[in-house]
Parts: C-alpha cells; sequence; structure tokens
C-alpha cells in the first residue's frame, strides 16, 4: 500500500533478543519501563513531598546522562518535546551539513585540519556520526 | 543499605508506599509478589477501591532521601522494576490505575484520605480502562549500510560534494517514506484500539535499539481483542519491510491512567 524507498536493507536486528512477537511476554527494557513509571502513572500528593518539577527534571537528567553530549546536540536538548517525525528529519540534515563542513574544510586546509568551524572537535571517525557506519 | 523490616502498622520510622488503585483485587491474587525491598504488599480498601501499598523505611523514601535517591540510577532501576512488577501484578486480576513512582503516605489513614478525595476521578480511569491493556508498538528505521559509491574515493572535491548531496537526498527521502509509513502504521492501530498515545522516541543507550525509532505509541486494547490486534502489529510487520514495527505487551494501563483534574 506505501510506497517503500527499496533498497534499504531490512533483516538486521534491532534488539539483541529474538525477533519481537507480539502477544508473547517479553522482558520490557529500562527505556520502556522508566517512561511509563516515571511520565506516566496518576499523579496524587503523598505525605512525602515529591516534587513533581523534580520528577520532570529527573527524567530530563536521565536522558541526558545516558545520552552523550553529542548525541544530546544533535538531538537538541529538548528533542522529546518535538514531533518524533520532525526530529528525524531535521537531525539527519544537520549531521549532513556538519559532516560537509568537515569534509570541506579537510579538503581546503589540505587534509592537515580535522576541526569543525564551529568549535566542535571532530571525533575520530566512530561516535561522531552515529547514523553512518 | 535496606533497614530491617519494620512491623506493619504506625511508625514515625516508616510510610506507606502506594503501588496503585484497584477495584475488586483479591488479596490472595498478589499474594506471591513481594514489594520494594522484599516487603509484603497489602490492601488499604475505600468503598469498592482499593489501593495496593507496602511499608518503606523514610530513611530511604522521606522527602530528603528521595531527592538523593532518584539521582542514583541503580536505585532507581531497583525501585522502578519493583513499582512495575507489582502492579503488572494487580492488573492481570483487576481494573489498575498504577500510581506514578514514589507517592508516599504516612499511614493507611492517609492513604484512605487519599482514595476518598480522588474517588470519583478513579472511578472514571477504572472504567476508562477495565477490561484493557496497554500495547507498546515501535517503529524502527534500519541504520544505513554505506552506499557502494562511498567505498571508492572520491576524484575530486566537487565529486565528493555532488556524491554527498545525492545520499542526502536519497536519505531524506527515506526519511520521508519512513515518516509517512510510521503514521500509516499508527492510524491502521490505533483504529483498532480504544485509546493510542505517542510518546518521545527512546535513546539507544536505554532500549538498546539500533536504527532510528520514528514511532514510538501506546494503544489501550480491550483484552478480548488483544490477539487480533497483535495480528494487526505482525501484519504491518510484513507490509511495511523497509521499517520493524516492534509490538509489546500486554502493560498495564500506565499511558491512559490520567485523573481528569489535577
Amino acid at each position: 500500500m506505501t510506497e517503500s524507498p527499496g533498497g534499504v536493507p531490512t533483516s538486521r536486528p534491532y534488539y539483541s533478543g529474538p525477533p519481537s512477537q507480539p502477544g508473547r511476554t517479553q522482558p520490557a527494557t529500562l527505556a520502556d519501563i522508566l517512561e511509563r513509571v516515571l511520565d506516566k502513572g496518576i499523579i496524587i500528593a503523598g505525605d512525602i513531598r515529591v516534587n513533581l518539577l523534580d520528577i520532570e527534571l529527573l527524567t530530563i537528567k536521565l536522558r541526558l546522562l545516558v545520552v552523550s553530549v553529542d548525541k544530546a546536540e544533535e538531538m537538541g536538548i529538548d528533542w522529546w518535546r518535538h514531533d518524533p517525525m520532525l526530529t528525524v528529519r531535521e537531525r539527519g540534515l544537520d549531521e549532513e551539513n556538519r559532516q560537509l563542513r568537515e569534509r570541506l574544510a579537510e579538503l581546503e586546509g589540505g587534509g592537515s585540519e580535522d576541526g569543525s568551524s564551529d568549535g566542535q572537535p571532530a571525533k575520530e571517525s566512530g561516535r561522531a556520526g552515529g547514523r553512518s557506519r | 543499605m535496606t533497614a530491617p523490616q519494620p512491623p506493619v502498622g504506625v511508625s514515625a520510622d516508616t510510610g506507606r508506599y502506594l503501588y496503585a488503585v484497584c477495584r475488586g483485587l483479591d488479596a490472595a491474587a498478589v499474594d506471591s509478589v513481594q514489594g520494594i525491598d522484599g516487603a509484603t504488599l497489602e490492601l488499604v480498601d475505600h468503598r469498592d477501591l482499593v489501593a495496593l501499598v507496602s511499608t518503606v523505611p523514610l530513611s530511604s523514601y522521606g522527602e530528603e532521601a528521595l531527592r538523593r535517591n532518584l539521582e542514583d540510577l541503580s536505585w532507581l532501576e531497583t525501585v522502578v522494576r519493583a513499582h512495575d512488577t507489582v502492579i503488572h501484578a494487580a492488573a492481570r486480576h483487576a481494573p489498575t490505575a498504577p500510581l506514578r513512582l514514589a507517592t508516599v503516605c504516612f499511614d493507611d489513614a492517609a492513604v484512605r484520605d487519599r482514595l476518598r478525595e480522588w474517588y470519583v476521578a478513579l472511578t472514571d480511569v477504572l472504567d476508562r480502562v477495565d477490561g484493557c491493556s496497554e500495547w507498546s508498538v515501535k517503529v524502527l528505521v534500519p541504520t544505513e549500510a554505506p552506499e557502494p559509491s562511498e567505498t571508492a574515493a572520491p576524484t575530486s572535491g566537487a565529486d565528493y560534494l555532488r556524491r554527498k548531496k545525492s545520499d542526502a537526498a536519497r536519505r531524506a527521502g527515506t526519511a520521508e517514506a519512513a515518516t509517512a509509513t510510521a503514521h500509516l502504521v499508527h492510524d491502521s492501530l490505533a483504529s483498532h484500539a480504544r485509546d493510542s498515545r505517542q510518546l518521545p522516541p527512546q535513546d539507544p543507550r536505554l532500549s538498546g535499539h539500533e536504527g532510528t525509532m520514528v514511532l514510538n505509541a501506546a494503544y489501550l486494547v480491550p483484552d478480548d481483542a488483544a490477539e487480533a490486534f497483535a495480528g494487526l502489529v505482525a501484519g504491518l510487520g510484513a507490509e511495511h519491510p523497509d521499517v520493524v514495527v516492534d509490538g509489546r505487551g500486554p502493560w498495564p494501563p500506565y499511558s491512559f491512567a490520567m485523573l481528569e483534574q489535577r
């Protein structure tokens, strides 16, 4: 029914476990549990005051904690508030731009300079992209 | 680190940790389940509602201690998992409204006060989720393999930029197609669910997924339609081989348990 872009390999695993089968019980990832237990559920103030702002900050911190700095920058600090679709697209283009700028600088500088113009040191191949491997 | 289990009852050193509010939950149903720190689960009732509680030491769950402990990811993970285990067990047996992490009252009277105060709103929530479970469905786009064109070294800077441009255009097309697929999958699933919510995409470091998550959604599905829903998820996966459609459940209705007024 949809036009698939074609040419994208499909059979690689996404989770380390076997391919998921709805209806079978699967171990929930910590991400699945955290996003529900911390972000969802009924809020009733108990006698012990847990500032809701604290919890919100906590989830933000948690997300940042587990995200490397360049990844967080790549996503934008408040990426989870954005339309996921939009974020994905923007992220791709930003990354693309960055790579182009780096490559350009490299070519213009005769390959001697490996840095990018915006003061962000280019990571040695591996981690910089996340997308390109 | 864990304080010895204090006797059940009122004590200045302990509080009552609330997991969920249920309707018609039989205590025997959660008999074999342990609460946080291995504590015994108990029910505090008000009319037809019960709060599922256990005793916690305020040395760990008092205001100061909580503020400190919530910052500790391994402490948090332990508590979050225990919280979730209890709620899963309850939701298998009765309509269950999960409470957010770390709702602590001083004693059972205070717990009953909450049930009394929020009775109508809690009843509404339980009516809404009665007979339903939450299903989590994610759509993931594979990480791209390098194009063959990228394996040969570019012959010039201009050649390199030309290649990059065409790759970028191709990738933008892929992202657009993935977005369209995510919308299709969501619309199709939502039309078979009683309710649905879109959640923020997850971080791969926490979830362990590879590729780009373009849909992370929760669906409230009647239990008698769960099999059909699972079939639909599998069917959508087969229909869209360019993405992975990952369905998991059943979950307690976390994403659909919200009080009307706050």
